[in-house]
């Protein structure tokens, strides 16, 4: 059940999770048992510089001046002699195929740089690598784990390269962008986006008299509860939206912030967030935890013509853009629409919100020839590549002009979700540091909440009070 | 280096040196085991130690802040939710697992035709690592079309949801574990046939039943076995992490430690905090806190055994 208040990760990562479980899992059980020492051995070179530069108090994004003591090595333009260059990538599969294709057409497009990629979906892989000195060249990371390793030194920023290159950010998407931001300094650039919107299914809500999607969550709440098809005896048979929404796309809806830059606090009990949380819990006591329990236990895998939105068990589902592309693989003859995230009448200026999720690529700190990693990532953040990249794997790309391109116009379900990218209320998480943590405890305690462990406030409360002392 | 010595005009070496060249090249030999016995276990246990005294991430050098992450820990609920979840696998899942092999291992100790077959069956879940186990286990495990649900729904028995419902996650670990006895039935079944068989003959002209002779002769004999097995369990329960860590999706699931944190165990928020938060020295106090845990565990295992451990002899 925490799947489906957590974050909704890509099909990448939804695939990608069950098919490298033993890879992962043989590398991450290995590393528990000593993990502690493990970096201690090689924590010396360089830990300081690019940190250093983090935490210096500038604000102004990517200026050309704010980054100049990350910079001082990487000096000269473009490489003269050759270079190989190692990129370790998380996805796997077809995707990792894809991505393959496009490092051939970067080396055949670059003669000085060979990249050798390396699907390597363990990211704490990277983690030793890069504290064992010994770190890939360029890497893929989550969006949200920019801030942690940005600023602690493990990824060397991109504020100088940017400038110098004229990389125009404004072309990114806001909410895609900032993922890979902190303090002023750019670490990252994001490749590949998620949202989620409202997926219905047409005749189940045809059944049930209604015409058009929900707009609003009263609306949305009136649905779900007139589509679940509830048993005398409190079994569930179908369920008009699962309870446990996601609580980061519903917050966007109510306004809520996670933090409060001004006063450096975290705000897990904002009202807005409070409200998303309220609205899940209404809807949650409405059947009961040991019904939604038992209901979900007998619901068929997600990626499989079982799946409860593909199969009539749910009447509607908030899903990302990757749910066209299984649908169109599992159960192609379900009549769905995709509709915008409902929103709250007390905040109609909120229409269209949504949560941003991204996959982003970085230069390790260490990384031997920084010049040519930022080279491979600027050439894949380029238009094209994105446009390549993204319409092969079926993810949503991050730059605002490559929105229209008619290379999107073959995936199933893209035009509802490239439309809805332009969106000013699509935003993400705050871009912070102890984001695992804090996502975590919020995780934690919306599932204590829901299943009446504790009060809304408490539990809220109890996030704040975990979270507030990581704060620097 | 010694053919050196031995082209030399003939010196005589006193014993003592003798003994110290013996010495040395001894350790030459055990060098490479010696060095990477240093290297890879003493340095970094020693490095945990002080990690744990300090603020460390990673990347940034370690910061002294002295006894702060233990007493951060002590008033931690995560602490405290994955330090009972693992209690539960060390002193409710482990005994079970040890009664279970040692019941397999009498079994396995029957004259019966093709008992080397059986052995071999019983053996044959051992050889299968963890990882596999568990992904096959999921498979088995599943409420719908799950083997051992479609066999308890046909007998019209009531079907849980097994690894979804937090009520059954570590029953299903129990029977995971199960499956896997065969191994600690094999360290049984050599004890079993290292009991003398005359103390059965004897048993059994004076008419001891077959459970009479099991608790009076099979378990004593046994019971240095029993200990040394039981020891091992406690140790390997304690830091439980692979199933734990497979069925919760891995490190970037976002689901790690099950539903509703029901297979939340201590190595997987060790794990957590040592490299998904990068809190190494939080991470490596806890590490010690469980290593004063498990040798405490210990001592008092091995104090207590005195009472029930037979270590035969006159």
């Amino acid at each position: 059940m925490s799947k489906n208040i957590r974050f909704t990760r890509t099909t990448t990562f939804a695939m990608l999770a069950g098919a490298s479980l033993l890879l992962a899992s043989c590398s991450g059980g290995g590393n528990s048992g000593n993990g502690a020492s493990e970096g201690g051995s090689a924590s010396s070179p360089g830990a300081s510089s690019p940190s250093a530069s983090a935490s210096a108090p500038e604000s102004a994004a990517a200026s050309p001046a704010s980054a100049s003591q990350a910079s001082a090595s990487p000096a000269n333009a473009s490489p003269q002699e050759k270079v190989t260059l190692s990129f370790w990538y998380g996805w796997t599969g077809p995707e990792g195929e894809a991505i393959e294709k496009l490092i051939k057409q970067f080396n055949d497009s670059h003669p000085n740089i060979t990249v050798k990629g390396l699907s390597q979906s363990d990211y704490q892989k990277q983690l030793t690598a890069i504290t064992g000195g010994n770190p890939p060249d360029i890497a893929s990371q989550f969006g949200q784990n920019v801030a942690a390793w940005g600023t602690k030194g493990a990824m060397i920023p991109l504020d100088d390269y940017i400038a110098k290159d004229n990389v125009d950010l404004n072309d990114f998407i806001p909410g895609a962008l900032v993922s890979s931001q902190y303090d002023g300094h750019t670490y990252a650039l994001p490749i590949a986006m998620h949202f989620t919107m409202l997926f219905y299914n047409k005749k189940m809500l045809a059944d049930a008299g209604y015409s058009a999607p929900p707009a609003t969550m009263t609306e949305l709440k009136e649905y779900a509860e007139k589509l679940s098809v509830v048993q005398k005896d409190g079994r569930l048979e179908v369920l008009g939206l699962w309870p446990g929404i996601d609580s980061y796309t519903f917050s966007q809806v109510y306004g809520g912030k996670f933090w409060d830059p001004d006063t450096k606090q975290v705000t897990p009990d904002d009202p807005g967030f409070k409200q998303a949380v309220q609205f899940s819990k209404d809807l949650w006591d409405k059947y009961g935890s040991e019904n939604l329990d038992r209901f979900s236990a007998s619901l068929g895998k997600y990626q499989s013509a079982q799946n409860p939105f593909f199969s009539g068990k749910y009447a509607m589902t908030i899903d990302g853009e990757w749910l066209p592309t299984f649908i169109k693989q599992f159960a192609p003859s379900l009549d769905y629409g995709i509709a915008p995230i409902p929103y709250s009448e007390d905040h109609p200026e909120l229409k269209n919100a949504g949560n941003i999720n991204t996959s982003v690529l970085y230069i390790p700190k260490g990384a031997k020839h920084p010049d040519a990693s930022w080279e491979f990532i600027k050439w894949f953040t380029d238009k094209q590549q994105l446009v390549q990249f993204t319409a092969a794997l079926g993810n949503l790309p991050t730059r605002a002009s490559t929105l229209d391109d008619p290379s999107y116009d073959a995936v199933p379900g893209f035009k509802e979700f490239t439309d809805y990218a332009k969106s000013p209320n699509l935003k993400s998480f705050p871009s912070l540091p102890f984001f695992s943590e804090y996502s975590d405890a919020l995780t934690k305690a919306v599932n204590d909440i829901l299943r009446g462990k504790t009060t809304i406030d408490d539990g809220l409360a109890g996030v704040k009070k975990t979270i507030q002392p990581l704060v620097k | 280096m010694s053919t050196r010595t031995l082209d030399r005009p003939v010196k005589q070496s006193t014993p003592r040196q003798r003994k110290r060249r013996i010495f040395w090249t001894g350790a030459a030999f055990a060098s490479p085991w010696i060095i990477g016995f240093l290297a890879f276990t003493v340095y970094p246990f020693f490095g945990s130690l002080y990690y744990s005294f300090t603020s460390y991430d990673l990347f940034s050098a370690p910061k002294w802040i002295g006894l702060a992450n233990y007493r951060a820990i002590l008033s931690d609920p995560s602490f405290y939710k994955a330090l009972s979840n693992t209690f539960y696998m060390a002193f409710i899942a482990m005994p079970i697992g040890l009664v279970a092999s040692l019941l397999v291992a009498l079994l396995l100790n029957l004259k019966v035709r093709g008992i080397t077959f059986y052995r071999t069956l019983y053996y044959v879940p051992a050889v299968i690592p963890i990882v596999a186990s568990a992904i096959l286990w999921t498979w088995l495990l599943n409420p719908d079309y799950g083997l051992v649900n479609i066999v308890l729904r046909s007998v019209g028995l009531n079907d849980p949801a097994w690894l979804l419902d937090p009520n059954y996650t570590k029953p299903s670990l129990i029977m995971m574990g199960l499956w896997g006895s065969g191994a600690g039935a094999l360290i049984f079944l050599a004890a079993l046939q290292g009991i003398p068989q005359q103390y059965y003959e004897a048993a059994s002209i004076d008419g001891a039943a077959w459970y009479r002779r099991i608790w009076h002769i099979t378990l004593p004999g046994l019971s240095p076995i029993l200990l040394f097995q039981f020891l091992m369990g406690l140790i390997g329960a304690m830091q439980i992490f692979t199933e734990s860590f497979i069925l919760g999706g891995g490190a970037n699931s976002g689901t790690m430690g099950g539903p509703d944190q029901s297979l939340f165990f201590y190595a997987i928020y060790l794990y957590q905090n040592a490299f998904i938060y990068l809190k190494m020295g939080y991470a490596s106090a806890l590490a010690w806190i469980l290593f004063v845990i498990v040798v405490l565990l210990t001592l008092v295992v091995l104090k207590t055994s005195a009472r029930w451990v037979y270590y035969g002899g006159d």
